[in-house]
């Protein structure tokens, strides 16, 4: 299998892009660091919601994480963060 | 309204995409892959967790928000906040070299300049 060479990431771009929109009405700006930052919050916040419902899955001796397993690991998720 | 609504259509739809790469690795590494239902309902959580961060970063009473107070939106978690720390801490020293870096350049530059017009006038 390939491996990927890059990491991935959340583009700077488009965080940016999404929390001006949710500022649309504010006069607010976020700082470059602060998107780059953000950028960094929100590919954690994904991985975490996809290794624990992954963990869930194994828990359930399943091999495709699906919804349910996703829905189980989501309260304590939300808290988390 | 509507450009608004297509705006934020497209945003999520770069959302969806990031999520599906990161899922893949992920998928990858524990052995086991997750199916569309779960990338969609993982991608708009986090695109609903968007919106819980900004409206914790609109406490921020100034008009531009800076890497401080998205420190505090991390505080929930220690480990979180210590690694959203880190790596302020790691962007503030890069520009910081950034900057020297620039300012050595100019000081070159114009010692550079001084030292080629000495040389004409000695000519």
């Amino acid at each position: 299998m390939e491996e990927r060479t890059t990491e991935v990431v959340f583009k700077k771009e488009t965080v940016g892009k999404l929390l001006s929109l949710f500022f649309k009405d504010e006069k607010t700006k976020v700082s470059g660091d602060a998107v780059i930052l953000m950028a960094e919050m929100l590919k954690i916040f994904v991985e975490e919601a996809a290794r624990r419902s992954q963990k869930q899955a194994a828990a359930e001796d399943c091999d495709v994480v699906d919804i349910e397993h996703f829905e189980k690991i989501l309260p304590q998720l939300l808290l988390d963060f | 309204m509507d450009e608004d609504f297509s705006l934020h259509q497209r945003l999520k739809a770069a959302l969806h995409f990031t999520v599906g790469r990161l899922c893949e690795d992920i998928g990858g590494d524990g052995g086991k892959r997750f199916n569309k239902e779960v990338l969609a309902a993982i991608a708009e959580t986090t695109y609903r967790q968007c919106g819980l961060f900004h409206s914790h970063l609109r406490h921020a009473k100034r008009t531009t928000v800076n890497s401080e107070d998205v420190k505090l939106v991390a505080r929930r978690s220690t480990a979180l906040y210590n690694h959203i720390t880190r790596r302020s801490e790691e962007l503030a020293s890069t520009n910081q070299e950034q900057k020297e870096r620039r300012k050595k350049n100019t000081g070159k530059r114009k010692s550079e300049d001084e030292e080629t017009s000495v040389k004409r006038n000695k000519m």
